[in-house]
């Protein structure tokens, strides 16, 4: 009886979800110019799989998750840590704490981007370095990496936060007695009770660095140098319309995406329920 | 009903448009890609009453477009047009117009292209041919506009309004503008270390700014990117590339350039100039007013410097770049008579064409220039005359991309300068080719 009431609506979530993205498969399987169209079957992929400027993209994601990711775990725990212990201004430290992420990240990339520009070059100066952020391959992603994380990472530190408020002192107190020192009550009690906050974390923030656009176009444009899938798919769509091949290149982004996002739901999420079932029976 | 098929294609591109716009924010962040002064774009502009077709032009320069629309109103009352303002960075008006033709929505009747889309609309089959109006505008508008109005050697677009580059430089510390790169180079360098500023600002980020500044350099020294037929490239024949390639190269490494020169756009090389930081500037003419300190702006410059044709690498003539718009006529367009009206209008009225000498934007037809008692709209005629069209070939901005993605890392010393030439060879061969 459940379904026949939840049918309408999961009928609708297909319909607006799927639907597009079926559509999009569709468009990737034809050679679009203009008005003319022809049915081309599986060539936008294979050109897709065998273009270099295709698999430079998908290794400047890959750079970029791996980097932002980690280092906004590391610092946004570290945050978390520490908000967790004061106490007086909490509420206020957490608004301040948040603010890069509320600032709109096109406007957030544009801000950094004139930072590293060389006119008037303020993070020249402040380093006192002569480099070329923005037209060095490799400066380019520390800048772009960076930006982000000081973006974002105040968003990892606040899930974390949550998720320490939920474990109950007594542990931390019991250990205490037992004799274990800060870095085991961290390693032992804090880490693995704080798995779901982590793994929520670490799925959002990998979903979304895998389909970063703004800090790769803000700061480079269409230049491969720094381009991430997004950038690389977006320039089909716009720079050089492709209609085709710019959904070819969505669709792989999206499966590359929504992979992984299962990947991590299964891999982390499933121990994650396997505990809490585990719990449960006792 | 004859008309079904096409109806289902439409439905089936527009979805696929959407869906591909759908599916790309999904997986983009959050973000479009940051447009400026979002208010001044995507809307009509309120001019008629009771508009009788769209025009769709650039936001920028929108009271330029605003004075030509209104002129026609008075002229017309009966066939009003609407200005339809598209965002003022290229790449969205591109997209803008893009989208109203595939996904066959047809608002736009006139469509202001950029010089360099005239091949990849026509080619796409989204503009009409204008080819039986070719004798009304040939000798009447600038050869250099009207070869970017066609596509093999037929009219697709007529030429509006057009664009050329001055060698800006200080009158206090040159006294002879140079005509040739290499003195450019020596002066420009000497001026520079005795007055402690910079010799040289232009386009040097890495855009369609830094290929038409390389392309003028090219072009200066005898290159061409296509044979006359439009068949083959001929970019790596004699020597331009490599000659206008080892200047840049060499002008970023010896401190020719300002400090900052690869990641400058126009703006950004006319702040210094008028800072008076730099001896020379490659600019549009845009610039001249507010270097001399009109429009409330402060000028460090203003009285100290003089306009000139661009150098070349032989000393004789000059090459510009030409940029500009040219108007096309949408094949969905439910008023192609009135839209051709008004096309041929805008390119050969001379109180039309007036309006846009009056706001510097350079005109397209030639008499503007005769006529002209302003100096420097005289040299501009001159310069224009000689100026060359960015080949509007349909694969023109993968050209583009290409160019920006090669040689500017290969000014800068980032690439190898073979494999970055052998790959501009091998785009502007790709940028041919119609499958």
């Amino acid at each position: 009886m459940g379904r026949v009431f939840l049918a309408p609506s999961l009928g609708f979530m297909a319909l607006i979800a799927l639907f597009p993205v079926f559509y999009a498969v569709g468009m990737s399987l034809y050679n679009i110019r203009g008005f003319q169209q022809e049915f081309i079957g599986g060539d936008n992929y294979v050109r897709a799989l065998t273009d270099p400027n295709f698999w430079n993209a998908a290794k400047n994601t890959l750079v970029f998750t791996v980097a932002s990711v980690s280092l906004e775990f590391v610092i946004g725990m570290a945050f978390a840590l520490i908000m967790h212990q004061v106490f007086v201004g909490r509420g206020l430290t957490r608004a301040v704490i948040l603010v890069p992420w509320v600032i709109p990240t096109a406007v957030a990339a544009q801000v950094w981007r004139y930072m590293f520009d060389h006119n008037p070059g303020f993070v020249n100066a402040v380093l006192g370095t002569e480099i070329n952020w923005l037209r060095d391959p490799a400066w380019a992603m520390v800048g772009i990496i960076s930006a982000d994380v000081w973006k974002t990472a105040p968003f990892v530190a606040l899930l974390l936060l949550a998720g320490l408020q939920t474990i109950p002192k007594d542990y931390y107190e019991a250990a205490k007695v037992d004799g274990a020192n800060a870095l085991q009550r961290f390693w032992l009690i804090t880490l693995p009770l704080l798995r779901p906050a982590i793994v929520v974390a670490l799925l959002f923030r990998t979903v979304d660095a895998l389909r970063m656009f703004d800090f790769a176009y803000v700061f480079a444009g269409y230049s491969n140098s720094v381009a991430t899938l997004s950038v690389y798919a977006q320039r089909f769509l716009v720079a050089e319309p492709q209609l085709g091949y710019a959904n070819a290149l969505s669709t792989v982004t999206f499966v590359i995406v929504m992979l992984v996002g299962l990947a991590f739901i299964s891999r982390m999420g499933r121990h994650m329920v396997g505990d809490v079932a585990r719990k449960e029976k006792r | 009903m004859p008309e079904l098929p096409w109806h289902r294609r439409h439905s089936w591109r527009a979805g696929g448009a959407a869906a591909a716009a759908l599916v790309l924010t999904l997986a983009s962040a959050c973000g479009e890609p940051p447009g400026e002064e979002p208010d001044a774009e995507g809307e009509p502009a309120g001019l008629a009453e009771d508009p009788q077709f769209v025009w769709a032009v650039t936001g920028a320069d929108r009271q330029i477009h605003e004075d030509v629309a209104r002129l026609w109103n008075e002229n017309n009352p009966d066939q009003e047009v609407e200005v339809f303002f598209l965002a003022p960075t290229a790449d969205e008006q591109r997209q803008a117009m893009f989208q109203d033709l595939q996904s066959q929505a047809g608002e736009f009747d006139v469509l202001g292209l950029d010089v360099i889309w005239t091949g990849e609309f026509a080619d796409f089959g989204y503009i009409e041919s204008l080819e039986d109006l070719r004798p009304e505008i040939e000798g009447v508008s600038l050869e250099g506009a009207v070869d970017s109005s066609q596509w093999q050697q037929e009219l697709y677009a007529l030429p509006y309004s057009s664009n050329g580059a001055f060698l800006y430089y200080r009158t206090d510390l040159i006294d002879e503008p140079p005509t040739t790169w290499d003195e450019l180079y020596e002066t420009g360098t000497a001026a520079a270390e005795e007055e402690g500023i910079s010799a040289y600002v232009g386009q040097g980020d890495q855009y369609e700014g830094f290929v038409v500044n390389y392309l003028e350099m090219f072009w200066s020294a005898g290159g061409e990117l296509f044979d006359d037929a439009q068949e083959n490239s001929t970019f790596l024949e004699g020597d331009a590339a490599q000659t206008a390639l080892d200047f840049m190269t060499e002008g970023q490494e010896s401190g020719f350039f300002a400090e900052g020169f690869d990641s400058m756009v126009e703006d950004d090389a006319r702040a210094l100039f008028q800072a008076g930081e730099a001896v020379y500037m490659r600019n549009w003419p845009y610039a001249v007013p507010l270097l001399e300190g009109e429009e409330g702006e402060d000028s460090e410059v203003a009285g100290d410097f003089a306009v000139a044709p661009l150098p070349t690498f032989t000393g004789e003539g000059t090459t510009s770049a030409l940029g500009g718009l040219n108007n096309a006529v949408s094949t969905l367009s439910e008023n192609q008579d009135l839209a051709r009206e008004f096309v041929l209008w805008a390119a050969t009225d001379p109180e039309a064409q007036a309006v846009l000498a009056g706001h510097s934007l350079p005109p397209t037809m030639l008499s503007a220039y005769d006529e002209a008692d302003d100096p420097n709209l005289e040299l501009l005629g001159e310069i224009l005359a000689d100026a060359h069209a960015r080949p509007p070939v349909p694969g023109y901005n993968s050209l583009s991309l290409v160019i920006q993605d090669n040689l500017h890392p290969a000014f800068l010393g980032q690439q190898d300068a073979d494999s970055a030439l052998e790959a501009v060879d091998n785009a502007a061969g790709d940028a041919l080719e119609q499958d």
